[in-house]
């Protein structure tokens, strides 16, 4: 029981930077690759119907922390504590900015939310860098040290890479003028969960050593596994619905 | 104000925002789920403006009680780890049920129903916003009865200093979550019914092309809220009997349980016996009348406002305990925790969320104004590959 919630964990964890990773590096890249704003346009479109089913990874580590790990949760997020902030605040600009951007007319609006967007993306990546370095030194030292901005850099490359991949796959000679199949996203993908898989495996040890005890485990087996083929079917069926192989959106879309 | 004080007011300032966006959500997610099955039962496409008017209303509601309800769920271990320490093995189950087990399933099959439009086949189209209407009903039930047991610690012993899950079947027959469940959810059914109401109202008012539309919503706003004010009242006074079991002094205490229980009912009643004698009687003329439609648009926020007054009442009641009996609010704060980190944090999180949540509104009111023609949501069909093509080689 104790290894099945582990992993539970490590899945949620390893799923949100490989599925939600490409829409950060996208979002982060937004000013670069998006010259114009139909190019902006058309990177939001292509990223949009993958935010709320990758995002909400995330939620759902949040979720298993406290029910399956609560001797731990509130230590590791108290010792984050301005990187908890600042992720949040980043999170939060992110997708206002995307379910903003088109609510209004006018360039300087749309212009406003895109930089939202970039901002926020960016806010995601360094605070994940940081807060995996972080972790990794077993929150002992200050939650900013000299390491951290090193692996803010490489994360927020990592992030950049997947999302550059994912615009070179979903739309192939486009904004990137690049091609990329969908076995280059996949390694993109394992780029992006790298760090935070050897993390993980560094920290299995102790996260077994506080996972809780098993009448509370049994409870949460009871009532969520029989959702778990509903929740992976969801999420398959968005990439099997979203996917390159079916007709192009219309530009712009609800995002 | 010391650092417990500012701690308790961020979590204030936070869940009454966050309560605010998901009230609504949960009102509008049947009347839309409904709506959309008219549209693909009849094919008509005043159902299919109508699907697509609302729920881009309800989507730009949607996305605050999402950002505000992230904000929530890394509170509790930001100021209030001990929280977690003393009871996690028990408050923490509720939690991480409604995150895996309804939350997850809500936004993906949101993102599918948002994104959708025009590519899924209709029937399955349709059942996304079912299961959104679904798991939102879910969410609502393991939040409530994690709520519940901080107001009465059912289903839980303490052994070594902390709390142990010892049934929890307990957890979900709490006598705090069973009458405050329908009471909420019903809550929820009067907001979105008045919202309904209001927008229908103002859209008449003005003198709609969408007559059809709009005299068809709202009628079905009336009867939203009329079942949903039986439902809220109901239920409103079916706590007192358990409340009075668990917690005696609830609103007896301090100034804001009363105050805001008081006013939550005097709100309550007045426009029950509004919607039970003068709207429902009236609901066939009603969309004629064009003198009442300017009242029925300054009623729709006092449904959000006796919400509000509701967890006011019900929160502020718990103090000192956040369990009640168990654990006090002092206790639970995170050790170490300073009043400059809750400072920047509550100026960061009130502010932004704060900022976002009123232009959410200013949007919402401008989809109302702009009407059903203007909503962008499912607009268009996808152009034909084919016929693209086509149109190239010119």
């Amino acid at each position: 029981m104790d290894i099945l919630w582990l992993g539970v964990f490590a899945l949620l964890l390893i799923g949100y930077f490989a599925l939600e990773g490409f829409d950060i590096g996208a979002g982060m890249l937004l000013p670069v690759l998006g010259r114009t704003q139909r190019d902006r346009d058309e990177i939001v479109t292509a990223m949009a119907p993958f935010v709320l089913a990758g995002e909400v990874w995330l939620v759902a580590v949040a979720g298993v922390l406290f029910g399956a790990f609560p001797a731990i949760e509130g230590e590791v997020l108290f010792g984050l504590y301005p990187l908890v902030v600042l992720l949040l605040v980043s999170w939060t600009l992110r997708d206002a900015g995307l379910w903003f951007r088109r609510r209004a007319d006018g360039s300087a609006w749309r212009t406003t939310w895109d930089w939202a967007i970039c901002a926020g993306s960016c806010g995601l990546a360094l605070s994940w860098g940081m807060a995996l370095v972080a972790l990794a030194g077993g929150l002992s030292g200050p939650a900013i040290g000299l390491l951290e901005p090193a692996g803010a850099l490489v994360m927020a490359a990592l992030f950049a890479l997947h999302g550059w991949t994912f615009l070179s796959w979903r739309l192939p000679g486009r904004v990137t003028g690049a091609r990329r199949t969908g076995w280059a996203l996949l390694g993109s993908a394992c780029a992006a969960a790298a760090p935070v898989s050897v993390l993980l495996a560094v920290l299995a040890p102790w996260l077994l050593d506080h996972m809780a005890p098993a009448g509370t485990l049994s409870v949460l087996s009871v009532m969520i596994l029989p959702f778990a083929p509903i929740m992976v079917g969801a999420q398959v069926w968005v990439w099997r619905m979203f996917g390159p192989g079916r007709a192009a959106d219309r530009i712009p879309s609800f995002f | 104000m010391d650092v417990l004080d500012l701690a308790r007011t961020q979590f204030a300032v936070t869940g009454s925002l966050h309560f605010l966006f998901v009230v609504l959500t949960l009102g509008l997610a049947p009347l839309i789920a409904i709506t959309h099955t008219r549209y693909a039962v009849t094919g008509r496409p005043v159902h299919e403006r109508a699907t697509r008017f609302w729920g881009q209303i309800y989507v730009i509601n949607y996305a605050l009680g999402i950002l505000t309800g992230l904000v929530m769920e890394f509170q509790f271990g930001l100021n209030w780890s001990g929280l977690s320490h003393y009871a996690g093995d028990v408050f923490g189950a509720p939690l991480a049920i409604e995150t895996l087990g309804a939350f997850f399933l809500e936004s993906t099959f949101l993102g599918l129903w948002i994104f959708g439009w025009h590519r899924l086949p209709k029937w399955l189209h349709l059942a996304c916003i079912w299961a959104v209407t679904l798991t939102a009903y879910a969410s609502a039930l393991w939040i409530m009865a994690a709520n519940s047991f901080l107001q009465n610690p059912a289903g839980a012993v303490e052994r070594d200093g902390h709390l142990v899950l010892t049934d929890f079947g307990a957890l979900l027959t709490n006598p705090t979550l069973t009458m405050a469940l329908p009471h909420v959810l019903g809550a929820g059914l009067w907001t979105g019914g008045f919202v309904v109401l209001g927008a229908s109202a103002y859209q008449l008012f003005r003198r709609t092309p969408e007559r059809e539309l709009f005299t068809s919503s709202l009628r079905t706003g009336v009867i939203t809220s009329f079942v949903g004010s039986l439902i809220t009242v109901g239920f409103g006074y079916a706590q007192f009997g358990a409340i009075s079991g668990v917690q005696p002094d609830k609103f007896d205490g301090g100034v804001l349980p009363g105050l805001g229980l008081g006013f939550m009912i005097m709100i309550g009643q007045l426009l029950q016996f509004v919607i039970m004698f003068a709207l429902t009687p009236a609901v066939y003329w009603l969309p004629r009348w064009r003198w009442a439609h300017p009242l029925l648009m300054a009623m729709t926020p006092l449904p959000f406002i006796a919400a509000i007054l509701g967890w006011l009442a019900r929160e502020s009641g718990r103090q000192p305990w956040l369990i009640n009996g168990r654990l006090t609010v002092a206790d639970a704060m995170s050790p170490g925790l300073t009043s400059g980190m809750v400072t920047v944090s509550l100026i960061a999180f009130g502010g932004v969320l704060g900022l976002l949540a009123l232009v959410d509104y200013l949007l919402i009111a401008r989809t109302v104004r702009r009407g059903p023609a203007a909503a962008t949501l499912g607009a268009g069909a996808p152009a034909d590959p084919n016929e693209r093509a086509h149109a190239l080689s010119y």
